[in-house]
């Protein structure tokens, strides 16, 4: 990977977490050259884009859009991709946080506080429905 | 990727598909920290595959199932 391209990632990692959005191309440099760095990137799995638009869907751990995983921490609300990123928002953030979600069998509300890198509610089970070798075929399904 | 409050509601929501694998909240924790904790790292670089994989069995998942493309 090209060390613009990694800054190009630094620094699209760097508005969203200021500013608690996604930015478009054009606020990051020529609009072109940006997206042909995003689409490089998103290649190497560094972040994934809406096909067919060249917008920003995840900065994993990071949902850009939203989703049943919603986390404060840091003290903004985020969006995880699912429960493994949601936990994840709080470990790349540093910082402890609280997922709210529910039960995908029974919508019970389920709520999580994550303290110094642990779960208070240990007891929850964290279910993945697709094995490791196929994540990245559908990424936003698995 | 989901939490769940029980087997019993993961059974009900799989509804016949195969299940795939069930991991206690502690151990997510575990893995989100090993997995995640340098996304934001100034020098990120990406993970190679042998990395992501010795993290998954850093925490103890191993097998098939947690085998990595």
């Amino acid at each position: 990977m090209e060390e613009t391209d990694l800054e190009l990632r630094r620094r699209t990692y760097a508005l969203f977490v200021e500013h608690g959005r996604a930015p478009a191309a054009g606020e990051l440099g020529d609009a072109d050259e940006v997206v042909g760095g995003w689409r490089r990137l998103a290649a190497e799995h560094a972040l994934v884009l809406n096909p067919g638009t060249d917008e920003l869907r995840m900065l994993n751990p990071f949902s850009v859009v939203p989703t049943a995983y919603r986390v404060h921490a840091g003290g903004r609300w985020w969006y995880g991709n699912c429960a493994w990123d949601a936990v994840g928002i709080c470990a790349a953030l540093h910082t402890d946080g609280r997922i709210e979600t529910s039960c995908p069998d029974c919508g019970e509300r389920l709520a999580v506080e994550v303290r110094d890198e642990r779960v208070d509610d240990e007891s929850l089970l964290f279910h993945v429905l697709v094995p490791a070798a196929h994540w990245w075929d559908d990424i936003v399904f698995t | 990727m989901n939490l769940f409050r029980s087997e019993e509601h993961i059974a009900r929501w799989l509804g016949g598909r195969e299940p795939g694998a069930t991991i206690t909240a502690a151990k997510l924790a575990d893995l989100a920290v090993a997995w995640w904790g340098d996304r934001l790292a100034p020098d990120w670089r990406p993970h190679i595959r042998e990395e992501n994989q010795a993290i998954l069995e850093r925490v103890g998942l191993t097998g098939e199932f947690w085998a990595l493309a």
